[in-house]
């Protein structure tokens, strides 16, 4: 009996997330609606973040570049050659000539980023967890450098500016509709096809080399196969949030995804709770709202001085993970079981 | 695999109770009735500054804008009504951190959540690029941003709600090439510029200037934004023999650049530096690195009066800032820190449009008085007019050279017109 309240519950919450989801744009002003966009979009990359760093214990700060990866690839798929010349690039002659469907190059910038990820993976396997966090950290600094570079490709320091985006096939919805449903659909696939992972074979595997690598080898689990593959699953979620990021903000330069964003990416899986997938939400919506609304924060109306958002942003992540230091889905956990306890006994 | 179902039925449940009601009504396209940002006693305007981050040297701009607006708004205008014709001016900014993407989603909130007339001086050029499409498909206006790329007053037939201030990139260039063929005809001419659109436009202009004498520049070395050491490209260009070095750099690149040349032992004989590194402030920096004998001499331009100058000591104008500054911006404001100034400049010519903009203002009239401009602009250095018509979309096109020394730039020769 035991055995069925919690899916009963779990179940439950779910529909009730996915009806709120589907539900919101009804309730919520069109700038909202883009927060939510956002939200869905971290929430992609944190869910890709927490693969890596929850359920395999690899740490990497350099999950910027690669959400840049996958936003330079759909913005390119998108612009093609035509576009390119349209705006006054030159551009390389790989691109292809005329350019795509933004909806389309969403899986192809995530396919890309995910083989990128695997090969970074490979040499990554030799690496001890602090000395991997560094190497990823390099990445994510030296990324903007190189898209620099490459001008032909990224449109150099200047960036791309990608046509305003709007609903495709002729729908009849608007277009913060049509990207908040595009984020959040995709979302949600991606969501399912992570918990499919994580609870079955492979995520036995993960866990089982986080939780000892030599104890994991000694039970037949390679290290190497399920080290990349993390790695490549990791980097592949993080390239389709950055296309859907570009598409969103219609635009890209190196800038778009600093170093900065690596460092509050793992901050915010860290709220959200290691190895929980729910609580990835809230990193999400912690990772969107916090740097906007400690700017001004809109409950207290103080009178804070312009620059105090990063100070806020900094203490508010010092006291959740003081206070919470298991992440927001230990702190749903500890509301909850009492509940599901109460159900258990019920049934 | 009974949880799976479970969660799935749920889920599929949950979808068809909830889809058939989210899809029933698209978003209203408020059909304004009014100006949006515009009431009977106020009119809402905002900008994206990097109030942190790397850029956050520029954070008195907005604040020296604030000041200035909170002065209108409480002085009687020679209409005898505050603010402008009555309208209180509410200016809404917010800190981008100088990350475009961050600035795509602070305009959004300005435009939906604030409501705002005009988007009004934002800083930088990759962040203004990156807003103007939305703005311009929206039919917002993108006014007197503060960035000097060319291509707000180029580009104007395809982005017609968006101009620009200050004297373009490729103008003050040109300023530095005509310098050089006349005050030093056999220069050897080494240019240190910025990888990106800012450098490069500047060296564009820089040879545009030079014209037929193209051929005195003997090295260019570009660096990248990120790069921490220059020490590669300076050694190359000592090692050019060039006499004449231009520094097409932002500030904190332009002190560590001049730190570098002094440490190589590499004096040349006269260096230029562009008006976005020349301020008082970066070169007191240099100063104390490379020592003051180092950069004293350097040529530069500007278009504003330089506030700590002793000739503008007494300058009315000045004066005012100042005490405007001290009863109306932020506490312990320095007045010696020119971005206040410019803050106020810049200010100085918003409130002139929104007046121009007509008694009922619309963001269409708001964009037709950014066409007729024709003002002389007290903040700015005498002679210097801002002037703009249909086919003209650069409000400032006139500057001044200056040259460094006692700690600060004083303005000498001719005006200069840039276009």
């Amino acid at each position: 009996m035991r055995r069925w309240a919690s899916p009963v519950l779990q179940g439950l919450v779910l529909a009730a997330a996915v009806v709120l989801i589907v539900l919101l744009p009804r309730f919520t002003s069109e700038f909202r609606l883009g927060q939510f966009t956002y939200v869905g979009i971290y929430f992609i990359a944190l869910l890709g973040l927490n693969i890596l760093t929850g359920y395999n214990g690899q740490i990497s700060l350099g999950h910027a570049a690669f959400m840049a990866i996958g936003g330079y690839t759909a913005a390119i798929l998108i612009l093609g050659q035509k576009g390119f010349e349209l705006a006054g690039h030159d551009p390389a002659q790989v691109i292809p000539e005329h350019g795509m469907r933004a909806l389309f190059t969403i899986p192809i910038a995530g396919l890309v980023t995910g083989v990128i990820g695997y090969l970074f993976g490979l040499p990554a396997l030799r690496l001890a967890a602090v000395s991997l966090a560094l190497a990823t950290l390099a990445v994510a600094v030296s990324f903007p450098a190189l898209a620099k570079r490459f001008e032909h490709l990224t449109g150099g320091g200047g960036g791309l500016s990608l046509p305003l985006p709007h609903a495709p096939f002729g729908w009849d919805i608007s277009t913060p509709h049509w990207l908040y449903y595009e984020a959040w659909v995709t979302a949600a696939i991606l969501f399912v096809v992570a918990w499919l992972l994580v609870r079955g074979r492979v995520g036995r595997a993960w866990r089982a080399i986080r939780d000892g690598e030599i104890a994991a080898v000694s039970s037949g689990v390679s290290p190497a196969v399920y080290k990349t593959l993390a790695f490549g699953i990791s980097a592949a979620y993080a390239g389709v949030a950055g296309a859907l990021f570009a598409i969103q903000v219609s635009y890209i330069n190196p800038d778009t995804f600093p170093v900065t964003l690596s460092i509050l990416l793992l901050a915010s899986v860290v709220i959200g709770g290691l190895s929980s997938l729910s609580g990835v939400i809230v990193g999400a919506l912690v990772l969107e709202f916090l740097p906007i609304y400690a700017q001004a924060p809109p409950v207290l109306h103080l009178n804070f001085a312009k620059q105090a958002g990063p100070v806020v942003f900094g203490f508010v992540l010092m006291v959740i993970v003081l206070l919470v230091p298991g992440g927001m889905a230990s702190l749903i956990r500890r509301i909850t079981r009492p509940l599901t306890a109460a159900l258990a006994r019920k049934a | 695999m009974n949880r799976a179902l479970l969660a799935l039925a749920a889920v599929l449940a949950a979808l068809a109770v909830s889809i058939p009601g989210a899809f029933g009504r698209t978003l209203e396209t408020a059909t304004p009735t009014a100006t949006p940002g515009v009431t009977s006693s106020s009119i809402t305007i905002g900008g994206t500054f990097p109030l942190s981050g790397p850029a956050s040297l520029y954070a008195p701009i907005p604040r020296g804008m604030e000041a200035y607006f909170n002065w209108i708004n409480s002085r009687k205008g020679p209409d005898g009504r505050k603010g402008i014709r009555g309208r209180q001016i509410v200016w809404k900014y917010y800190d981008d951190g100088y990350n475009p993407a961050q600035t795509v989603q602070l305009t959004n909130k300005l435009i939906l959540e604030d409501k705002i007339f005009a988007d009004v001086g934002s800083l930088g050029t990759e962040h203004n690029q990156a807003i103007r499409p939305l703005l311009n498909d929206r039919k917002i206006p993108q006014i007197l941003v503060a960035t000097g790329a060319s291509y707000w007053g180029l580009q104007h037939k395809q982005y017609p709600w968006t101009i620009g201030w200050q004297p373009d990139y490729i103008a003050e260039g040109r300023a530095y090439g005509l310098w050089i063929t006349k005050n030093a005809a056999n220069a050897k001419i080494a240019v240190f510029y910025q990888n990106d659109d800012y450098g490069k436009d500047y060296l564009r202009g820089l040879k545009i200037g030079l014209g037929a004498k193209k051929s005195l520049i003997v090295s260019e070395q570009s660096y990248e934004a990120t790069d921490t050491s220059y020490a590669s490209q300076l050694a190359r260009q000592k090692a050019s023999g060039a006499n004449t070095w231009v520094l097409l750099s932002i500030p904190t690149p332009t002190v560590r650049a001049l730190a570098t040349a002094k440490a190589l032992n590499w004096k040349p004989d006269t260096i230029v530096i562009n008006s976005v590194s020349a301020i008082d402030s970066v070169m007191a920096a240099v100063a104390s690195r490379a020592g003051p004998e180092y950069v004293n001499g350097a040529i530069s331009s500007g278009y504003l009066k330089n506030n700590n100058n002793p000739k503008y000591s007494n300058d009315p104008i000045v004066r005012r800032y100042q005490a405007l500054l001290a009863q109306y911006g932020p506490s312990g404001a320095d007045s010696k820190n020119g971005f206040y100034f410019y803050g106020f400049a810049k200010a100085y010519d918003v409130v002139k449009l929104l007046y121009n903009a007509g008694k009922n203002p619309t963001r269409a009239s708001l964009i037709k008085a950014t066409q007729s401009m024709n003002w002389v602009n007290p903040y700015m250095i005498k002679g210097i007019k801002v002037k703009t018509s249909k086919t003209d979309h650069f409000p400032i096109s006139q500057l001044k050279l200056a040259r460094y020394g006692n700690g600060t730039f004083s303005e000498f020769g001719p005006l200069i017109k840039g276009r």
